[in-house]
């Protein structure tokens, strides 16, 4: 529990509040002699109060100038999950649904759409885990850090699927999604999940680099394929491999190569997409240590409504004053 | 207007001036004194027949009469600060001219002090036969604005009273201490005092009914905040009822009995306060 000031200098105001105690604000009767009239002690109580109340006022009006609020701090919470960072193609190819055919407006029944509603309710089933963000096509884009705002994580990946572009350009996503890992303590496991419907090439420096990101982040890689009924299956071997006519088959090879943990789940209706994401979720479970960051808290509000029920008080004893 | 009212004594004056009231002087009067020998008294229009014949020595007996006495009237008036409030200077001012020309008309000689911290020599008359209060002073005391912060000067004005017993009419609201009363009515002990409590009803009856009101002490200075409400109301309009019994009670140990001038002066009451 930290208080701190944004404006401090403002606490100078509230030697102010001194003033009502000792000067008065209504104008005075004249009256021949106090010594013939009675004590009474609710006059003499109400008389204190207002002074009180005035002085009282003016200190929490200059308490809610000078904005008080508690530092931001740190909450360590022990949860079961885990560090994932989603990884979604959004290349022009995720536009079509599973038979192949470009859908357009209709857009419901897109690939895209489908993994975006499926992966929102995958997050919302994941309420203790941290998820990350990151959409590719031909570069990778930022959505969100590691977080476990879901809310913001739901709307993110819901977000998702809209319209995409471009080219499916792997590596400089999963690059990006390790970059997430990077600077952080290990508490727990650490997830990629990569969804894609394809892939592409990889030169060898970069897959070179990328393993050793894995394997120093010892974050382990799920592969959701939104496979093509008529494209071919990772685990067969194609009739004439070729990185560019069959790069799916060379990827999973070269995750298999990574030396984390890795498991491919290809999907090649909803069915099976949902399937796949439901294994994932029962894979990952590992108690996980973390810390939490609560933002500052703004405590000038408090001060200003304690000083509108001073100034309530004041008023009401205004209005009862008689007029002269 | 300036009304009258009559006064009256129950003692006798000593005075040597002739006038309305009983005195002890002899000298042309109604009142039987006693026989004299026609030489001690040599006035043969006083020759008493019938003393004359019971006599056995056959002298000449003479009847002496008491001649009736003016008697000196003195109005000692407070003017400390808490006489300033409403209408009690105006209200004092009314009453000093109806004293006044009550005196003139009863033929007594008339003098005025105005007493604040001390004598307001300013607004005071000596002590003369005025056909009245002068109507300049009349005026001067209604628009004077009592300032100071008692009415000591009231001890100062009895002791410059002179021998003679005279009538004195002290008019004040006696917003001060028992001890000083007292001090005030053993400083006049030679004189009859009339004790005038002047009142204003804003005091303690017409106090606004509701509300917070602050008020301020002239004399002292001091502020009190007051929420005024009909209980409030009811005691301090019983503390008054209070003072009231217990002034009455300290000037009959004083000689007479107090009379209140609440709000307005009725010549008549003055009257009937003498004569009952």
């Amino acid at each position: 529990m930290s208080l701190a000031f944004a404006q401090p200098w403002a606490l100078l105001l509230g030697l102010l509040a001194v003033i009502p105690l000792f000067k008065r604000g209504q104008p005075t009767l004249a009256y021949s002699s106090l010594a013939r009239l009675p004590e009474d002690p609710l006059s003499l109580w109400i008389d204190w109060s207002l002074r009180v109340l005035a002085s009282l006022g003016l200190l929490l009006l200059a308490l809610g100038i000078a904005e008080p609020y508690l530092r931001e701090q740190w909450v360590e919470k022990i949860g079961t999950g885990a560090h994932i960072v989603l990884v979604v193609d959004r290349s022009s190819s995720m536009n079509e649904n599973f038979s192949g055919t470009y859908l357009g407006g209709t857009a419901h029944e897109t690939k895209s759409v489908l993994a975006a509603k499926l992966l929102a309710e995958f997050v919302d089933r994941r309420g203790q885990d941290f998820f990350a963000v990151v959409a590719f096509s031909a570069a990778p884009i930022y959505v969100l850090p590691l977080t476990q705002d879901h809310e913001a994580v739901r709307s993110a990946v819901l977000a998702l699927g809209g319209r995409g572009h471009g080219i499916t350009n792997i590596a400089p996503g999963l690059a990006m999604a390790l970059a997430h890992f990077s600077a952080q303590p290990v508490t727990g496991s650490r997830i990629v999940l990569l969804v894609s419907d394809g892939a592409a090439r990889m030169e060898p420096e970069t897959a070179d680099a990328l393993r050793q990101q894995f394997q120093d982040h010892q974050a382990s890689l799920y592969w959701i394929y939104l496979r093509n009924p008529k494209g071919g299956k990772l685990a067969e071997a194609p009739k004439n491999p070729n990185e560019s006519t069959t790069p799916e088959y060379y990827l999973h090879q070269y995750f298999q190569s990574l030396g984390v943990p890795y498991q491919a789940f290809e999907a090649d209706n909803t069915l099976a997409l949902q399937e796949a994401i439901t294994k994932v979720e029962t894979l990952e479970n590992h108690p996980l240590k973390y810390r939490q960051k609560l933002p500052r808290q703004d405590m000038s509000g408090i001060c200003y409504g304690a000083a509108l029920v001073c100034l309530l008080a004041l008023l009401a004893g205004q209005i009862l004053e008689v007029n002269t | 207007m300036i009304v009258e009212f009559h006064y009256h004594i129950p003692w006798r004056s000593l005075g040597h001036h002739p006038g309305h009231h009983p005195g002890t002087q002899s000298g042309g009067g109604f009142e039987f004194r006693g026989l004299l020998p026609f030489t001690s008294q040599p006035d043969p229009r006083h020759l008493d027949v019938r003393a004359m014949i019971a006599d056995p020595t056959q002298a000449l007996m003479v009847k002496s009469f008491r001649q009736r006495a003016a008697i000196p009237v003195y109005l000692l008036a407070d003017l400390s600060a808490s006489m300033g409030f409403a209408g009690k200077t105006a209200l004092l001012a009314e009453f000093a001219a109806a004293t006044a020309w009550s005196a003139w008309r009863t033929s007594d000689p008339f003098g005025f002090f105005a007493c604040d911290s001390q004598i307001r020599w300013d607004l005071s008359l000596p002590l003369r036969l005025h056909k009245g209060m002068a109507s300049e002073l009349s005026a001067q005391i209604r628009a004077f604005t009592p300032k100071a912060k008692n009415a000591l000067g009231l001890l100062e004005a009895a002791t410059l009273l002179g021998r003679q017993r005279a009538l004195v009419f002290m008019v004040s609201d006696f917003h001060f201490p028992l001890g000083q009363i007292e001090a005030l009515f053993n400083a006049l002990v030679r004189h009859d005092v009339v004790p005038v409590v002047l009142w204003d009803s804003g005091e303690y009856e017409n106090l606004p009914r509701f509300g917070l009101v602050e008020l301020q002490d002239p004399e002292t200075g001091q502020r009190r905040r007051l929420f005024l409400r009909p209980s409030l109301l009811a005691r301090i309009r019983q503390g008054f009822a209070e003072r009231r019994a217990e002034l009455t009670q300290i000037c009959i140990r004083y000689g007479r009995e107090p009379f209140f001038l609440l709000d307005r002066f009725d010549p008549d009451a003055m009257t009937r306060y003498f004569y009952s």
